[in-house]
Formats: structure tokens, sequence, C-alpha cells
């Protein structure tokens, strides 16, 4: 009960942000009612996505510090479950989508268990790694179409609930977004649980962090199923959204990364960071991607950009946006006058 | 009942002897001071004690039970804390979060690890540096904060690395005001290593010395001090020699 209380507990955040929080809900919700671009929906639909990835990167990434490079197999695994389920056994996505939680969370503790062992730099490259080979696996595998991949057919009577099949994106648009409003919730939850404290004394100083007790490798594992758990259900997602998926597609190392860095960039370890991130990158990926791509013939010209804000974090606040705003009121706080 | 129990703990390095053969007991509610001269073991000992490592040979009990194998994370929750001597305060936390990390260990809750944590600052006198960042405090209530999360996870034992390193006289003082309190209020024992003897002098029942990774010496502190091989141990062969050498 007390995770509920939690759930709904913002007192720790200024008013100024929870009017802002507002507003920005007030938008999201009146967004598909105001004119736009189905290219905008796309991007509107893409954010999020992302901002939900990367919630869920922020539990391991960011409240635990573990910089995880490869939650794209998560994806893929949530993808393939519903994708394999629909088109194979014509089960719905409301069916599909806890089962391919489930695989992804259990092949999470697989590869979490000796990954912990590893740390840092190695760790991260270790996330890559394993993430890489299961692409590999799936790009051979014939029962999931292999490097072709799966095309979900589509349902004889639209709109389908069940099938998350619709004519209009505004359907898939406002699913999304009880997720995210889901997300945000356990997430708070999340920071002010027992395990959200842990993480973050283990991000601190592991040392520490075992001397008050903490079990600090099997509280890595749960952080590590709790981040799965979210990219599985949106990678479910995404394969009813697309119709047609291939491992290329939803489990690149690009994805990866993206969902990390836009975590990083709006603030990992905060509870709006990764939000703040994909609102940012987001429509840079998807404008600037067409504009340099399409029109300026600059394809490639975006991971330099992307490389460069990677820079540009590491260089001038590690705790990104967020961290700066912490930065300014901390100041304005003013320092501990000891008495 | 002995709260702690050392036997025969030896640990090594691939060839180097951090400690070799030390023995000692301590008491219920008792505070024991351990000192020795630089990389005489104190710190490798401490975290053999506290799990951090494992022991090459000999036994460890605490509070009755066998902890030799046991990891850091469980032995603390058996009531052992300890605060470390390279504390660094970066992070996110807040000191009230900090605290409340400690407090979480038998406090599930929320609400009752935060009640145990100002109840915890309140004790330490720190309550009004609840809502700031470590990073924001002087050196000497960065160590309070560390001794108040240790203290939040309710120890029976508590391992005190170099807790003055860094304090002025004043501020010494009043950690050892602190740590008397501690130790007399909450029942807690404490054992405790530092390079301010005084301070060792004045807090500790009992004293136990460390030279070269062997305990040369365990007694009362003003026994220990005058004897002729801790001396020796501090100040060197050719000093004790040469007094020596005045008197014959």
């Amino acid at each position: 009960m007390e995770a509920i209380k939690n759930a709904f507990d913002f007192k720790d955040f200024p008013r100024l942000d929870m009017s802002v929080a507002g507003a920005v809900f007030v938008f999201l919700l009146v967004f598909p009612a105001l004119p736009h671009s189905s290219f905008a929906m796309a991007t509107m639909i893409q954010f999020l996505m992302f901002s939900l990835y990367g919630m869920g990167w922020n539990t391991i990434g960011g409240y635990a510090g573990q910089v995880d490079l490869g939650k794209a197999q998560y994806n893929g695994i949530g993808a393939y479950t519903t994708a394999v389920m629909m088109v194979r056994w014509d089960v719905p996505f409301w069916v599909s989508m806890p089962v391919g939680m489930g695989l992804a969370v259990g092949w999470s503790f697989l590869i979490g268990y000796p990954l912990f062992r590893l740390k840092g730099h190695y760790f991260s490259i270790a996330t890559i790694a394993t993430s890489l080979v299961l692409k590999d696996l799936f790009e051979v595998w014939d029962f999931v179409g292999a490097a072709t991949g799966l095309q979900i057919p589509i349902r004889s009577k639209l709109p389908d609930f069940l099938y998350l099949q619709f004519r209009h994106d505004y359907y898939y648009y406002y699913i999304l977004l009880a997720l995210f409003v889901v997300g945000i919730l356990y997430l708070n939850a999340f920071r002010h649980s027992r395990l959200g404290f842990q993480l973050r004394a283990i991000k601190d100083n592991e040392d520490v962090a075992k001397s008050l007790g903490i079990d600090a490798h099997w509280c890595k594992i749960k952080a590590y199923a709790v981040a799965t758990a979210f990219v599985a259900v949106v990678g479910s997602f995404h394969a009813c959204y697309n119709f047609n998926i291939e491992p290329e597609d939803v489990m690149s190392l690009d994805l990866s990364v993206l969902i990390a860095m836009m975590a990083l960039l709006g603030g990992a370890g905060s509870l709006w960071g990764p939000i703040i991130g994909a609102a940012i990158l987001v429509p840079l990926k998807s404008y600037m991607g067409d504009w340099l791509g399409g029109a300026a013939g600059l394809e490639g010209l975006n991971l330099i950009i992307y490389g460069g804000i990677i820079m540009l974090i590491a260089a001038v606040q590690p705790r990104g946006v967020w961290g700066m705003v912490e930065a300014v009121r901390a100041r304005r706080r003013g320092g501990y006058a000891a008495s | 009942m002995p709260l702690l129990e050392v036997k025969h703990v030896s640990k090594e390095f691939g060839g180097l002897v951090a400690n070799n053969d030390v023995s000692f007991v301590l008491n219920q509610h008792e505070v024991m001071g351990l000192i020795g001269p630089n990389g005489a073991g104190k710190t490798t000992l401490f975290n053999c004690i506290a799990g951090h490592f494992p022991v090459t040979r000999g036994q460890i009990l605490f509070d009755g039970r066998d902890v030799t194998a046991l990891k850091a994370f469980d032995v603390s929750r058996l009531g052992l804390a300890r605060t470390f001597q390279i504390f660094q305060a970066s992070g996110d936390l807040k000191v009230r979060e900090n605290v409340m990390v400690g407090a979480f260990m038998h406090n599930p809750s929320r609400s009752k690890a935060r009640a145990k944590a100002e109840a915890t600052l309140e004790f330490l006198g720190i309550a009004d540096a609840g809502d700031h960042l470590m990073t924001e405090l002087p050196v000497a209530q960065q160590k309070r904060v560390a001794l108040a999360t240790a203290l939040a996870t309710d120890p029976k034992l508590l391992l005190l690395d170099e807790v003055a390193a860094g304090l002025n006289r004043a501020e010494i003082e009043d950690m050892v005001a602190l740590i008397r309190q501690i130790n007399t209020d909450k029942g807690v024992a404490v054992l405790l290593t530092e390079h301010v003897l005084e301070m060792v002098m004045v807090l500790s029942h009992r004293v136990i010395v460390l030279e070269s990774g062997r305990l040369i010496a365990d007694g009362e502190p003003e026994v220990v001090v005058k004897d002729p091989e801790v001396i020796r141990a501090y100040l060197g062969d050719h000093l004790v020699s040469d007094e020596e050498a005045a008197h014959a």
C-alpha cells in the first residue's frame, strides 16, 4: 500500500516542476485534437516510446549507475514474442505482451547474473556483446523469419483493440500515453522504494553500500529486470505499431545507444531526465534524419551530431539537462551553515 | 559471551602478509582502540572482520556466530556497522537520504526509514543538514553523516576507521564526545583505529596494537603505551636501543 502512496508522492519537487509537468501532460492529452501532420504524430509516438525506454533504462543506468548499452535485445524479445504469437498462433497483444515481458525478464536474469560480476566499462561492453549475439542468432533463426523478419497479418475488422491494429495513429498514441503515465507513477514509487535508495547508494560507493547490508549484485540484477520489463513492453507495442519487424530494426546497436543517450542527455538518475532527453533528441532525430538524409543528401551527419552531444554531456554536465537545473537550484538555496 | 572473537586470523595478498595470526576478543559495550604504525594492517583487519575481504586463515565470531565466510552485506545485517577511511561524498543523495539507506536495513517502509533517519540525525546533532547534499557540508559534518548512516542500521558493534582524520582540535573533541555518547546511550560497542593517539587513549577501555600484521600488545591504554615493544614499533629500534644505551 505504501508503494501506491509513494507513486503519487511528488512532494519533493518544487511547485514549478509540477506546474510544468501538468502543462506538458495537458498538451500530450489534447495533441491529437490539434492540427498536426502525420509526421508530427509519428514523432510524438516515437517520443513516448523513447520516454518509456529511457524510464526503464534509468533504473539500471541512472539510479544504479550501470551504463547498459544492450537494451535492444530486450526490445527484440518483446517485439518477437508478440509477432511470433500473432503470426503463428493468432494470440492477442494483451496476452503476448506479458509473455514477452516474462521471457525478456527471464533472459535478463541469465544475462545479468554473470554480467554484473563486471564493473564499469567492462559491463557496458559486455551488454553490447550479448545484444549483438542475440541479434545475430535471430538473423539466422528460421522460426522467427530469419533476416527478413515477420509480417503481422492485417485483421479484417479495424479498429481491433485486442490485436492493437488501428487505421489511425491516435489510437496507438493514447495507448502509449497511458503506458507513459503508468511508467512515471511506477518510477516515482521505485525511486522512493528501498531498492531505489539502495541502488543510489551502490552508485555512490559500492563498498559503503555493502557495509549497509546491501547485496549489490542482487540489487543490480533486480534493477536490470525492471529496466528490461519496460523495454520489452515497448517492444511488444512496436511490433503491433509497425506490423513488420526484423532484427536490424528492433535489435540494432543504434537503438541501444539511443536509449542510453536520451536518458543521459536529459539526466540519468532523475525522474524527468529520460523524458526531457527524449523530448530533445526524438524530434532532432526524426526531423534531422529526414532533412539531412533526404533533402540535403548528408546522410550520416546526424550520427556526428549524436557523438557531439555525448561529448558535450561528458564534458559539461554528466548529469545532463536535469543536472544543470539542479545545480542552479542548489546555488540559489545556498550552502550549509553549521550551527 | 564476547561480542567479537578474532581467532588466529591471517590475511595474505599474494606473498604479502598483511595480518599474521591475529587473535583478540572484544566484549559487549566495550570501546577498543586498534593502533599501530602505517602499514601495520589495521584497515586490512577491519576489512576482514567486516567481510569485505575473505581471510586466508583463522576464524571470526560475531555475537556467537561464525561470520568468517560471510559477505559484508550479511555481516552488517547481523549488527556490525562500519565507517570508511576514505569517505567519498559524491552522489545525488541528500544527507537525510544517505542516512535512510542505513535505516532501510531493518525498516522496509519509507516512512519508518525516514523517521529513523531523522531521529539518528537528531541524535548526532546534525538534524538541520538533512536537506543538503553531502558535498555542501564541511568535513566534520560529513563524518557525522557517515556515522549516522552506520548508526541507523542499529548496530551492536561499530568499526570506526580514522574518523578523526582531517579534523581540527575542537572537532576531534566533539567527535570524542559523540562516540562516547553512542557507546553509553545506545550501548554500541566500538572498535576504532586512529592516528590521533590521544583520542584512542581517552576513549578506549582497552587497546590492541598491530605491527607488521602481528598483534604485539593487548591491554589497558596506560599499560600498552608503556610497553617497550609498542614504543619500539612506533619509534623504531635505534631510539629504544639508544635509550637503553644511555641507561647502561
